[in-house]
């Protein structure tokens, strides 16, 4: 559970989240105005923050997507507050837009543009190094080497926004935004400033001959801070004499450098750049290190981002060096203290503190017994029912059409809907893709095109390519599987969920309205546990001419389960009645709830996963499944 | 003072891994040692296999466990632990939960779930010390199976490894559940704590 961390004494020690030391930081840092989109590994910045903003006085918001946090951000700084907008490296493609222009305009209030770059894609559809973003935008990156960083930088960042007048970003990776350390907080300011909007077109209203004004001012802001970085605290140089081997590390990468460099016995004995600021890097210390070793390797997480401005620099200085970095510190996967070992080990000779081809080896021998795990739609989840009549609704009309339905899908937890047994989801890009690749498809095949949407996805991005589809007479049929929250991310209120971030009620957006103020003709609301109703309409909605909606609706069953403790009821489970089951296998052929387990030959449902949704008794065809308690044969 | 130990914790998504890691954080926090901890979240958590780390000590920086560097691998499902065990240092012990957890995959047909003889022979061939016991039956009497997360941090403990008081982290247990739960959790821990310690003897 993340704490209240408003209530934290400066001096205070206490062991955090990286995003809670991030949200914390700031709260030091003065910010005022707070706006995000969930996102893994962002989520937890603004949920922290949200519960502090009571006793802060803080306006917090979950955002509709994260460029309308940007834009929320924005406004707020122009007034002249501190401001920060967080997301996921993805949500910074779709906050793009508006960040460019941001670069040109520079702040009035401190503006911190949080970046989570999730490395290893644990939770995301790609990877990407958004500080390729920032130099595309001009914007100078803090990046963090641990959680106590990540808090006292954030906090810095609002200030350095304002003294250099331009949006900083926080370049986090997903091992700080979900390590874990003690931190030592520091002090909350006591003064809060009054916002003031003053017209000033030529700042901002970014018309050409604004914006080709604003453009040399840019760029004039960011050789400052270039030449600042040199001195700023984030970067340190610790040259030692006589040392042949220099290390560049940035960010995270600082820590496992320290790790590898103890571990191989060269501490002390290389020379070590620490950059804490890998846009713009400190050119001067570069400079001075490049001048005073024989070889340079740059450690970084992902792209050689400050390789590539390395190698420009020993080339424009005409430095004689080798400068290694993404020859021997791999493209592909997450930094560890072992890839930097040996990475080091193979420049200095030194000899490897254990033997990894053992570890290696190992690996490979115990692969044959360990089992694919693949994460799976929980037990008693909507989307599974929701999915298993979409497919039999799909199927059954598909027969008239002589070829397979299509399912281009979505991102959130029913992404999980392309494991086998359901395999509906045949493509997924990006947020609201769904429905755009659905409008092209329908130009190209014909076939029933059922695009699956979530609801918090929906309102996110979903609409621009659903009025496209009503415009363009694309025909086909979205399906927005609507659990009354943001749940892969953990239970986020959204427009449809009656709630904001800071639990106050608010305006409940529907879907089906959305889609009729659209103009979208066919528009129903299913209920997923009622599959006979659920697949005659999607049956219906499959055979109307223009696109069509339908909303599953069904509140996500870990919320359910929630409420139902809170309110003292007991989850009855169901069994599977052993004289009547043929072992005919339907129920986890066709809907594979993990609470359907198989001991031998015989079915079984495990009392302790089953959440008591019934829909397995619906399916099979032997009512074999039962409540527990209930007599034999009875209906449900 | 404790230069370098480290703890990786594995599970799966449900077992409750990561509640257990913010306990040893927070106690290490209170005897002011330096920690630090990584754990994933998000997709990988839905019934997929999710491990975590802990480290104590004045020479550690990163969040990671480097492979090969574990002082102990907690396994709160066997196969789980299986899957991590190149964490595990020459010396490093093993604490397993014998009770496996079936993917949905094996009735599917996707996939083999191994004989559990065959995971625990494994893991002792390939580990120093490996203390493996029925912690989900432990947990059920302690009053709920979803204790076994405590019952396995008791038996974490009960390597008399840890370089945390087992009362600090009961301070911790205390403040973060309620006075009913705190109650069936310590039990837990104290199960834990008992079998592990016996085991660990015999080893």
């Amino acid at each position: 559970m993340l704490r209240d961390l408003a209530k934290g004494l400066p001096g205070e020690r206490v062991f955090l989240l990286g995003n809670e030391a991030i949200a914390r930081g700031a709260m030091e840092g003065g910010v005022q105005i707070a706006a995000a989109y969930p996102g893994t590994p962002s989520t937890e910045i603004l949920e922290t923050l949200a519960q502090a903003s009571k006793h802060l006085g803080l306006y917090v918001e979950w955002s509709t997507n994260e460029k309308v946090a940007l834009e929320v951000a924005l406004g707020a700084s122009i007034c002249g507050l501190r401001a920060m907008a967080s997301m996921k490296h993805v949500g910074v493609n779709v906050a793009h837009d508006s960040l460019m222009t941001a670069g040109y305009m520079g702040v009035k209030g401190g503006l911190v543009v949080v970046s989570a770059d999730d490395v290893r894609a644990w939770s995301s559809q790609n990877e990407q190094d958004n500080r390729f973003t920032a130099k595309q935008a001009y914007l100078p990156v803090l990046e963090p080497s641990n959680v106590q960083e990540a808090k006292d930088w954030t906090a810095d960042a609002f200030e350095l926004s304002e003294k250099f007048n331009q949006v900083f970003m926080l370049r986090t990776v997903t091992r700080i935004n979900h390590a874990r350390g003690d931190v030592t907080l520091g002090k909350l300011p006591k003064k809060h400033r009054k916002g003031v909007f003053r017209k000033d077109p030529s700042w901002l209203t970014h018309v050409p001959t604004t914006a080709r004004k604003n453009r040399p001012l840019m760029i004039q802001r960011f050789k400052k801070i270039s030449q600042a970085v040199n001195r700023l605290p984030y970067n340190s140089l610790e040259l030692v004499d006589e040392a042949k081997l220099g290390v560049i590390a940035c960010g995270l990468s600082y820590a496992y450098t320290l790790e590898a460099t103890k571990w191989l016995g060269l501490d002390g004995k290389v020379s070590l750049l620490k950059v804490g600021t890998t846009h713009p890097i400190p050119e001067d210390l570069v400079k001075r290190l490049l001048s005073s070793v024989e070889e340079v390797l740059v450690v970084e997480e992902l792209e050689p981002f400050v390789e590539l401005h390395v190698k420009a620099i020993a080339g424009e200085e005409n430095i004689k060096i080798k400068v290694h970095g993404k020859d021997l510190i791999p493209l592909i996967g997450e930094l560890s203290t072992r890839k930097v070992t040996e990475a080091l080990a193979e420049l200095t000779k030194a000899k490897l503190p254990i033997d990894f081809s053992r570890l290696d080896q190992l690996r490979k021998e115990t692969a044959p017994l360990i089992p694919s795990r693949p994460p799976a739609l929980c037990p008693g989840c909507p989307h599974r029912a929701s999915f298993y009549a979409i497919k039999t609704a799909a199927k059954s009309v598909a027969k008239n059409y002589g070829v397979e339905p299509i399912y281009p899908g979505d991102i959130g937890c029913y992404s999980l809907a392309v494991a086998p047994p359901l395999e509906t989801v045949d493509t997924l890009i990006s947020m609201g893709a769904s429905i755009g690749v659905a409008n092209g498809l329908a130009h190209v095949v014909r076939a029933p095109i059922l695009a699956c949407i979530g609801d918090s996805t929906f309102f996110h991005a979903g609409i621009p390519p659903l009025i496209n589809a009503v415009y363009n007479h694309a025909k086909i049929t979205v399906i927005v599987l609507d659990n009354l929250t943001t749940a892969m991310t953990g239970f986020q209120p959204h427009p449809g969920s009656g709630f904001t971030a800071t639990g106050v009620k608010t305006t409940q957006l529907k879907a089906e309205n959305v889609a009729k103020g659209c103009g979208v003709r066919f528009v129903e609301v299913a209920d997923p546990f009622d599959s006979r109703g659920a697949i005659d309409i999607v049956q219906r909605a499959l055979m109307f001419e223009g696109p069509s909606l339908v909303v599953f609706r069904r509140k996500c069953t870990l919320m359910e389960l929630q409420e139902k403790r809170k309110r003292g009821e007991k989850v009855v489970p169901y069994i599977v009645d052993a004289e009547k089951c043929k072992q005919c296998g339907v129920c986890i052929k066709t809907f594979a709830c993990p609470a359907i387990i198989k001991k031998d030959k015989n079915y079984a449902i495990d009392d302790l996963l089953c959440t008591g949704c019934g829909f397995c008794a619906e399916i099979c065809p032997y009512e074999a499944i039962h409540l527990r308690g209930k007599e034999h044969g009875e209906r449900i | 003072m404790v230069r370098e130990f480290n703890i990786v914790i594995a599970g799966v998504g449900g077992q409750g891994t990561i509640l257990m890691t913010e306990i040893l954080g927070k106690a290490a926090t209170i005897e002011g040692l330096k920690v630090r901890g990584s754990e994933i979240l998000g997709m990988a958590v839905r019934g997929g296999p999710v491990s975590s780390t802990i480290r104590v000590g004045s020479e550690i920086h990163g969040p990671l466990v480097p492979e090969g560097k574990g002082d102990v691998l907690v396994g709160l499902e066997p196969t789980e632990a299986l899957r991590n065990i190149t964490y595990l240092s020459k010396n490093g012990i093993a604490v397993i939960n014998t009770r496996p957890i079936i993917p949905y995959t094996v009735p599917l047909g996707l996939t083999k779930y191994p004989h559990i003889k065959n995971v625990l022979e494994t893991l002792k061939r390939k580990s120093r010390s490996v203390i493996a016991f029925d912690a989900t039956k432990l947990a059920k009497e302690a009053g709920t199976p979803v204790v076994v997360n405590m019952v396995m941090l008791g038996a974490l403990s009960g390597t008399g490894k840890l370089p945390i008081k087992n009362k600090t982290l009961k301070k911790v247990m205390k403040a973060h559940f309620s006075k009913e739960m705190a109650r069936i959790n310590i039990k837990a821990f104290d199960l834990g704590f008992e079998v592990s310690r016996n085991l660990a003897k015999r080893n």
